[in-house]
């Protein structure tokens, strides 16, 4: 039987480092994804992921539900996203769309379907594409979104809508190609 | 594991419907990810060891690593044939309202449970450790969720990762 999350937490805080490899290799990979889709790249999002990992062990006698370690773990690299990408220097940042969506982007034809999905994502503000794949990729609600975020719920909605209208848009030229 | 809600809404829109099973599309991240965490974790730090450093944290790795080497030079190479003695230390914390304190560090592997300290009528929590010469990085875990550094030793050099480390020079 597999061994829970507040059983490998336990065993972790007695000073069993396998346990934590458990609970690493339990997260990496759904958290990755978050990270990957967050950053845009794969190599930005291992940096988070595994700083992530560190700063998870070192505040572990910290985590007051066990047995929720999982969305605790989700909230800590959440975080270290928000941090890469305020370390991205302006020029990288250049082509984020403003609020309001001015025009259609010119949208090459000749990238594949998940490449325009990359492509269009990262024009998105990051707390729009923050609140977009935390709503539709990882199925949350807007009140645990709040928790997660510190952001009001009528925010995170109107934020989840302009990211969805924006993506809309431009990935319009794609779908009806 | 794919997301973590079993029932994740969906957007009301054909396009955003295809985006989002595009993106729900399960993403394997090796298990390199956590074999370098783990080792940044046994150094009782978060320096990478990756073939890509952290970008921040290079100049942390960097003094982490001369720190570490130092370390090394005085615990790990004794002259050869001196007979290195161990010395009596004294660890102390004052914290009058805690139930319990431990001490973790270099000399008991960074193990959150090896070494308490028992309290005194005064308030104050005391461990006796026989440690050989050489420096040491070590923090106090208080009530088992608030690291606390020492107030009587230098900080360690890169405290602004992890939890906050002091360092004890034992001569």
């Amino acid at each position: 039987m597999t061994e829970g999350d507040a059983a490998l937490v336990a065993r972790t805080l007695a000073g069993d480092l396998d346990a934590f490899a458990g609970l690493m290799a339990r997260y990496r990979s759904a958290l990755g994804r978050y990270a990957l889709h967050m950053l845009g790249n794969r190599e930005d999002a291992e940096e988070a992921l595994q700083d992530g990992f560190v700063r998870a062990y070192w505040a572990l006698a910290t985590c007051r539900d066990p047995q929720r370690f999982g969305a605790w773990l989700f909230r800590i690299v959440v975080n270290r996203c928000r941090t890469v990408l305020r370390r991205r220097r302006p020029d990288d940042r250049a082509t984020l769309l403003p609020d309001e969506l001015p025009t259609r982007g010119d949208v090459s034809e000749t990238l594949g379907w998940r490449e325009e999905i990359g492509r269009a994502l990262a024009r998105l503000r990051p707390h729009y594409r923050e609140a977009f794949l935390l709503r539709y990729v990882e199925g949350m609600g807007y009140e645990e979104i709040s928790r997660l975020t510190g952001a009001k719920q009528a925010a995170i909605r109107m934020r989840v809508k302009r990211a969805s209208d924006q993506l809309r848009e431009l990935l319009r030229d794609v779908v009806s190609t | 594991m794919t997301s973590f809600r079993p029932d994740p809404p969906e957007p009301d829109d054909e396009t955003l419907r295809r985006v989002v099973a595009e993106l729900r599309r399960p993403v394997l991240f090796g298990p390199a990810i956590d074999a370098d965490a783990l080792r940044a974790i046994r150094a009782g730090r978060g320096g990478p060891s990756r073939s890509r450093p952290l970008r921040w944290l290079a100049a942390a790795a960097a003094a982490a690593a001369l720190a570490a080497s130092a370390l090394l030079a005085v615990r790990s190479h004794p002259p050869p044939g001196a007979a290195v003695e161990a010395r009596p230390v004294v660890l102390r914390l004052v914290a009058p309202a805690s139930s319990a304190v431990v001490v973790v560090g270099d000399f008991n592997d960074w193990s959150t449970v090896a070494t308490p300290l028992r309290p005194t009528a005064a308030g104050e929590w005391i461990v006796r450790l026989e440690l050989r010469p050489g420096r040491y990085r070590y923090t106090f875990l208080v009530d088992g969720r608030e690291w606390k550094s020492d107030p009587a030793e230098p900080p360690a050099p890169d405290n602004d990762y992890g939890p906050p480390t002091s360092v004890l020079t034992v001569s």
